[in-house]
Order: structure tokens, then sequence, then C-alpha cells
């Protein structure tokens, strides 16, 4: 026989019982749909985790901090200068990076515009072997010089007073800051000691001037809204003791993405909080993996449900069909050429469930995208950060599309063996006495 | 000379209700090619079974059934529906067309089977749909046509593959008398289209008008075997 006459065969039998066909490949659309989401949330995922973790920072840096507590409530390993020294120990470490926050800077002006500085205090030769680039200018040399991350020359607004009661500024146009100086706010609280001798004693604040020397190339989101001074100008600025500086956080630069997870583990042992774009696509990884493992769990059992049901209607449909196919004996059919047939209905069964399933899921794909879009435009909006570009975290390749309806194919064509089996077998002779 | 079908020593036993039922007891029978022959007997008498047998639809407990030469009894499930598709065709007393599909699909359902190309079954159908007198329709469901029109389907669905021999199990017992005389009129014309017929009915009358040979059974056994009035 034929390919295509047993296809013509098996499609005019199938139109006979198009109700039956719908209800039954139903199931199969449930199975389907879940199992394609799951891939395809899998693939999604796969792609924007490469593209978009770099906003999270390098795939080969991990960051430590410090002042944690301890096991029990004890205190915590404190990030000073011996310990960068011991990370910078570590196998497989390149490069460590520690930088600590210049919380004294509250806001920068220039001319009549202002914004609020994240600045960082970092040793400037560490910072070169990082790798940063540097889009125009030099790095900081002294005190009085600062370099600034990528996106500030375009994160100013017109300076107002009244910013913290709610008054919204409008924003400032990409200003041009190279070699332009900046002024400082610079708030200076009481120590312990002036602390305990005067209560009220008041903060000090002054004003210092710094000279942007250079502007980052854009790299990593953090990096891009952060500016930095050297380490001495940080130190100067916070008021510290230079010889018990510690670090809030120490960026470790491993040799290569390999060696990252051994790294973050040797430094986590010592007892810090680390976290790395690596560890973070790890946390990533384990709720969407619950999400797929959901979505897999549901599709299997829909799946099941669904063969059972394709075994379910084909036997019936075999029974009130036991005389045709005797009649089909009868004319020569072979045990072979009848198991064929009713292969072929119970693959259809699949197929068109898994066609629908299809279409089910990318219409679902396509929703969750828009609200995952839509969740992650609204939260860039509220931290005013920059807007990522449109991720689809569901993809359907065309593989996928192909491989879901030829694996509804296969579970229709499975569930279709023992009853195929079962009508290929019939005696003829009971099957033409059949009523 | 080769015989058309030559059976010997054929039994067919049963298992009912745990008993063993003999419906065929030793039938020794051979029937040569060109030749009608017309199996009577009461009900039960075993005569369905030979022609089943004969047909391939069923097997032997015991004897030979030898058709041009080759053993029936030897044959695998898929050598014999070679066999069916090819060097038999059947008629029915209820017909058996399929009746979701028209006559010309059903005519074509051997040749599907065989693997003609779709155009050769469309020609091969309609020619003999064309020799039975049902030209005119062709495209009819056999709930749209008669009882003598569905036997005359199912007569080119008989003969649609050019078979050596044809079965007809009681042809006319669902037909009036003369609807029941056209179809042996038309069974007469495969006979001189050279095919053996091999015929079941307990209609005496019938088997005097087209057999060459009449053969009764009774209780699985051959009582006589009788000249027919044709010869």
């Amino acid at each position: 026989m034929r390919f295509r006459d047993l296809s013509f065969l098996v499609v005019s039998n199938l139109r006979r019982m198009k109700l039956r066909l719908a209800l039954t490949s139903l199931g199969v659309v449930i199975g389907t749909a879940a199992i394609v989401l799951m891939l395809s949330l899998g693939i999604g995922l796969q792609a924007n985790m490469t593209a978009s973790l770099g906003d999270l920072g390098a795939a080969t840096h991990i960051n430590v901090m410090g002042g944690g507590m301890g096991p029990m409530g004890t205190e915590g390993v404190v990030l000073n200068d011996e310990m960068v020294e011991q990370f910078g120990a570590i196998e497989h470490v390149e490069a460590v990076l520690p930088s600590t926050y210049v919380f004294s800077i509250q806001d920068v002006r220039y001319r009549r515009y202002q914004a609020y500085l994240n600045t960082m205090g970092v040793p400037m030769d560490a910072f070169e072997k990082f790798g940063y680039e540097l889009e125009e200018g030099r790095l900081p040399r002294n005190n009085k010089e600062i370099l600034l991350g990528a996106v500030i020359p375009t994160s100013f607004s017109f300076a107002s007073d009244d910013l913290f009661m709610g008054g919204t500024t409008p924003t400032a146009p990409e200003l041009d800051l190279l070699g332009k100086r900046l002024t400082a706010k610079v708030v200076t609280y009481p120590t312990e000691d002036e602390y305990k001798s005067d209560p009220n004693a008041p903060a000090k604040e002054e004003k210092r001037k710094f000279t942007v020397v250079g502007i980052l190339a854009p790299s990593d989101m953090q990096t891009d809204q952060t500016a930095y001074v050297t380490m001495d100008a940080a130190i100067d600025l916070n008021d510290l003791d230079k010889r018990k500086v510690s670090y809030e956080n120490v960026i470790v630069k491993a040799d290569s993405v390999n060696s990252v997870a051994e790294v973050e583990q040797t430094i986590m042992d010592m007892g810090f909080y680390t976290f790395s774009a690596r560890s973070i696509q790890d946390q990533l990884k384990s709720v969407f993996l619950i999400i797929q493992g959901v979505l897999g769990a549901l599709g299997a059992i829909a799946m099941l449900v669904a063969a059972l049901g394709i075994t379910n209607t084909m036997t019936m449909s075999i029974y009130e069909r036991t005389r045709e196919i005797g009649i089909m004996k009868a004319v020569g059919a072979s045990n072979r050429q009848i198991k064929r047939v009713f292969l072929g209905e119970a693959a259809i069964i699949g197929m068109l469930g898994g066609t629908g399933g299809l279409l089910f899921s990318a219409a679902g794909a396509a929703l969750a995208n828009l609200f995952v879009q839509a969740l992650i435009a609204s939260q860039t909006a509220t931290t005013g950060g920059v807007s990522t570009e449109t991720t689809s975290f569901f993809q359907i390749p065309v593989w996928l599309a192909i491989f879901a309806i030829a694996f509804a194919a296969g579970v229709g064509l499975l569930a279709g063996v023992l009853p195929a089996v079962r009508a290929a077998n019939l005696d003829p002779l009971t099957a033409l006495r059949h009523e | 000379m080769t015989h058309a079908v030559e059976v010997e020593g054929l039994t067919r036993e049963y298992i009912m209700g745990g008993e063993p039922l003999v419906v065929l007891r030793g039938v020794t029978l051979s029937i040569e090619p060109g030749e009608i022959v017309c199996v009577m007997g009461p009900s039960g008498s075993g005569k369905s079974t030979l022609l089943n047998i004969v047909g391939g639809l069923d097997r032997p407990t015991a004897g030979t059934v030898r058709i041009e030469g080759a053993d029936l009894a030897e044959m695998d499930d898929e050598r014999l529906a070679i066999y069916r598709r090819k060097q038999v065709g059947f008629l029915f007393q209820s017909f058996n067309l399929i009746p979701t599909m028209t006559a010309r699909r059903n005519v074509e359902l051997p040749l599907l089977f065989a693997g003609a190309s779709p155009a050769e079954r469309t020609q091969r159908a309609v020619a003999a749909l064309e020799s039975v007198g049902l030209g005119h329709r062709i495209d009819h469901k056999p709930t749209e046509l008669s009882g003598g029109e569905q036997q005359r389907a199912a007569m080119a669905r008989a003969i649609v593959n050019e078979p050596a021999i044809v079965l007809a199990d009681e042809p006319t017992g669902n037909l009036d008398s003369r609807t029941g005389h056209e179809i042996l009129g038309l069974m007469r014309e495969m006979n001189d289209a050279g095919r053996t017929l091999l015929i079941t009915t307990h209609d005496r009358a019938i088997a005097e008008s087209v057999a060459d040979r009449i053969i009764t059974i009774v209780d699985g056994s051959i009582e006589s075997i009788e000249q027919g009035g044709t010869s």
C-alpha cells in the first residue's frame, strides 16, 4: 500500500469521528503546550542569561562583602588589606580590587546641574588590572581627581533643594564633563570620641572640588553608575584611620569563567558573603528550574493521560469497525496494512493535538513575554536605571515547533500500538460476523 | 492437469463451550478451472466453512487445500493475505460493503492494498462497475443502493483484481428471486470470462440453474456429488 493511499484512508476514517477526534486530541493539546512552554522557557533563559547578565558584572568577577556577621552572631571577618592579600594568594585569582564607599559625598554639582553619585575609592593600579576601559581621559592620580562611570554625564538634573520633598526635576542634557571641575558636598559626622565628649557635636559640611580626568566606557550596570576616586582620597574624605581601614567591598577577578565557582567557594569558606554573575545565575536558574519542573510535570502527566485517551478512543473505534476490518482482510489487507491504518490514525490524533498545543503555547509565550517585559520596564522606570533591550524569556525556535508536533505524533503512535496490534490480529471470519 | 482447487481430507473442528465441534470431517474434492460448483446443504452442514477455508479466511484443523498447487495450510498470515488479494474474490450474503465509502471506493479497496496507482485503481474500478451494470452508480454509497445494486458492487469488487476463483456464500440469500436471477446471470458471465466459481446455497433451483456440479454436504461430510443442470 502506498503512503498516499494510507494517508487517504486514515484521513477519511478520522473525518467520520470529528467530535471524538477533537476531544481526544485536547489532552495532547494541553500536554504539548506545557512541554513546549517548558522548553521555550529554558531556551529563552539560556539566551538571556548570557546576554543580560553582563549587566550584573563581568562573568569572571566575584563580589566579596565585608562587615557581615560570623556564625552564631559573632563578629564577622573584616575586609582589610590583610584579607585582600589573602584573596590575591588564592589559586586562579588574577586580581583583587578592594573598594570603599565614600559615604561622605552627598551630591555633586556642576554649574546649575546636580547629581547624586555613588562614589567608590579604589586603588587605581588594581583598577587598571581589572581591565575597565576608558572612553576618554585617564585614571585619577591624586586626591583631587575623579573618574566617572559611563552613564553619569547623562544622569544630572537641574539643581533643586526640594528634591527630597518629592519634587521632580527635569533631567539635564548630556554634559561634556571631561576636564571640568565638579563641586562635591562633603559631610563629616562626628567620630565616636567626639560624640562622647559632646553628644551635640554637629556634622561638618564642606565643599571639595574634583577634576574629571576620565570617563569609563560602558560596562556593567553598576560600574556605569559609579564615580571612582583614589583610595587615599576615599580615606581622607571619610576621615578614616589609614592603618585600620576596612573595605565594604572587594572584587576578586578569577582567571577564567570556569574557575569562578572554585574561587568563590574558597572565599565563602573564609567566612565572607559573596555574589557573582555566576551565583546570581545559579539562583535564577534554580527558580526557573522549578518553573520548568512544574511545566514539565504537568506536560508529562497531561501527555500520559492524553495517550491513555488515544488508546481508549482507538480501542472503541476499532471495536465499532470490527466488521470493516474483516472486510478489508477479506479483500486482501494484510495484518501489517491494517496495523498501519490504525497506527496512522493514532499518530494523526497526536499530531493534530501537537499542532493545537504548539499554537496554544506560542500564544501563551507571547503573552508571558509581554508581561515580563512590562514588569522589567516598570522596574527599570522606578529605579531610574537604563532600560535594557526587550527580552523574550519564552522562545520557540523552528526546531522546537517541529519537535513538538513530531513528539505529539510519536505519543499518539505509541498510544495506538496496542489497539492497532489488536485490530491487525483480529480473526477475519470473527470480524466479518461482528455486528 | 492441475486442478483449480484440490481439497484433501479437510477437517475443521471448533471448540465451542469447551466441547469440540466437528464442522468438516475429511472432505476430499477437486474443482477444475472454469468450473461452477455449488455446495448445498442445510444450515450448519459446514458448507460455508468449506468456502471460508478455500478462500483463506479460515484454516483447516487437518487436511490440505491446494490452490494451483500451493497449500494454504502452510501459508503464514501475510502470505494468506496476498493469496486473498490476488487469487480469490469473495461474495457474501450480506454484501459486506464498507458503508462510509462510495461504490467506487469499495471496489478500489483490493487494488489499494495491492498497491495500484490511484489512476489505475479508478480506471479498473470503474470498468469493473460498468461490467456489472453499475456504471451510473459509481459515486453512490451502499445505503443509496438497492440490495441487487449492492451485490453488483460487491461483484465488481470481487473481480477487480482479476482472480482465478470467485467464492460466493449464499450470494442471492438476501435478494428477491428476480434480482437473484440477475446476479446469477452476472455470475455466469464471470464464469464465461474463465473464472472458477464455488457457490454455496440452500436453494436447489439456483444450484441447478448455474452449477456444473452440485455437491451436497450433510454434517460435515460429502453426501453426494451430481452433475448440474447446465452440463
